[in-house]
């Protein structure tokens, strides 16, 4: 690739332009459309735009099976998006709207979301059948006519909804931290979810369990004493003290007798308490690693203690699990947290309904 | 690996496709499809900013704006009914009507293409001799 089109603005404009050309070419006209040229537009502005998004914000490596879930699901989002603002026919707009719904159901289900993701499809579901039989109903989609075949501004409506996107992902690009050099494995600065430890901490867990996993191995005792202290030094330093706990603390301490308590509240996160819990048991392990390990006499130091610390070591370091319980824990949250939100939303859908019959509902003597 | 930027990302494209839609189309059906597809691109950004905080009031955002967008649907095509019933259509352009005076209206002045409908041909009825000229003349002189 030529440096100046490996530019991110330079793509993203050529990305929006081509979006833009494409739309229009391909929105319903009177006369005949250009449906080649824009779906080849169209079709360019995507490979522009997956290059920019792989460019700019990180590529998909590491774990394989969900990036291409998402590119699937995400592509599929899109491309059947910009099917149903294309297409001429409302019916086929309905069918496309309905794999819209699918394809971000399944980005729901990326994100932890299983509960939102059942519920969007169980509703969308009666809401496209609905919309279905309304196109059979009324819409004129036998010959041509004025809603189907005719738009409203097609160049500066494409323009508007273009530029907004490319607003949106401006600001991105420019909120998108500058790249620091260092030879910790490349990570995505806003990683999901959000990291609990900082790149400092897992820089020294990864020490600590070097240090760890070469006392385990070391055949002189003395010299495998030495590696397990400092290890047990440095682990007490990152988690204890200034570390992990230290910078966390105000957190950390409000959490503490939240901990093993049936009835966890779960407006604070899960994932946080899990954390605490499991900070709090590797600074035990760490306390009875000094006294039956380091603490120990010579020939009396016990590498079970060794051995169970470097696993834990190794655990804590990969933080980032899905949060479990997910329909409980946002039943709950509904019913402690928003209960005046869900009243509310409960009387707007009983307005809505009545809104509903009185407007459709036939008034008499009134012919229309 | 996917970040919270991806998320953003498709939820901005499909957000501005919808906008696209919602400015350019005038079949008030599309329009309302337009809207949702925009939505759904709002709950895509309300999942993934609570995904990367570890917290369910993103999910708990979505679920009401998926009750929002349910009023929504009740409410518009109960409204698209009762407009269909006065203007035979569902043309959003007929009713520029109802436009402020003194804005112009728009014309469209493209005229729609025009169908050359297929004549198919018409068999003889069974039973009866089969003329000469259109199939009609034949049943009717038997």
């Amino acid at each position: 690739m030529p440096p100046e089109l490996s530019n991110p603005k330079l793509q993203l404009a050529f990305a929006l332009a081509l979006g833009v050309l494409g739309t229009y070419l391909l929105l319903p006209k009177p006369k005949s459309r250009s449906i080649a040229l824009g779906t080849f537009a169209l079709v360019a502005a995507l490979a522009i735009f997956v290059a920019f998004t792989v460019q700019s914000f990180g590529q998909p490596i590491g774990e394989l099976v969900p990036d291409i879930l998402f590119w699937l699901f995400s592509t599929g989002a899109i491309a059947f998006g910009a099917l149903l603002v294309t297409q001429r026919n409302p019916a086929r707009g309905a069918i496309a709207f309905a794999f819209v719904i699918l394809s971000s159901c399944g980005l729901f289900l990326l994100l932890a979301a299983p509960f939102l993701m059942a519920a969007t499809i169980i509703i969308y579901a009666g809401a496209i059948i609905v919309t279905f039989l309304f196109v059979l109903m009324l819409s004129n989609v036998k010959g041509p006519s004025n809603e189907n075949d005719r738009v409203r501004e097609p160049l500066l409506g494409s323009l508007a909804g273009f530029a907004f996107t490319g607003l949106i992902l401006f600001a991105l690009l420019q909120s998108k931290p500058a790249e620091a050099a260092t030879d910790e494995p490349a990570e995505p600065e806003f990683a999901l979810p959000a990291p609990l430890l900082t790149k400092d901490d897992r820089i020294a867990l990864r020490e600590v369990r070097i240090q760890l996993d070469a006392a385990l191995v070391e055949s002189d005792a003395n010299a495998a004493e030495e590696k397990a202290k400092s290890a047990h030094d440095k682990l007490a330093e990152t988690i204890g003290g200034n570390g992990v706990m230290g910078l966390r603390k105000p957190v950390l301490e409000r959490l503490r007798p939240l901990i093993g308590d049936p009835k966890l509240p779960t407006t604070h996160d899960p994932r946080l308490l899990a954390f605490t819990k499991q900070t709090l048991q590797l600074q035990k392990t760490n306390d009875d690693f000094e006294e039956k390990y380091v603490m120990a006499g010579p020939g009396m130091e016990d590498k079970a203690s060794l051995r169970k610390l470097r696993d834990e070591v190794t655990v804590y370091s990969g933080n980032g699990q899905l949060p479990a319980r997910n329909v409980g824990n946002v039943g709950l949250l509904l019913y402690s947290e928003h209960l005046l939100a869900v009243e509310m939303a409960g009387t707007l859908l009983m307005v809505a309904t009545i809104g509903a019959v009185a407007i459709a509902g036939r008034k008499k003597g009134v012919s229309v | 690996m996917i970040s919270l930027t991806h998320f953003l990302v498709v939820g901005a494209v499909l957000f501005g496709l919808g906008l696209v839609g919602f400015l350019t189309r005038r079949n008030l059906i599309t329009l309302f499809l337009c809207a949702e597809l925009m939505l759904q691109g709002v709950v895509l950004n309300f999942l993934a900013f609570g995904r990367m905080h570890g917290s369910l009031n993103g999910q708990v955002f979505g679920l009401f704006i998926i009750t929002v967008a349910a009023s929504e649907a009740g409410l518009g095509l109960a409204l698209f009914l009762m407009l269909y019933r006065r203007g035979r259509s569902l043309d959003s352009g007929i009713w520029q009507t109802i436009r402020e005076q003194g804005v112009p209206s728009v014309v469209d002045s493209e005229p729609l293409p025009k169908v050359i409908e297929d004549v198919h041909p018409v068999l003889t009825v069974a039973g009866h001799k089969p003329g000469v000229g259109s199939p009609t003349e034949g049943a009717s002189r038997a």
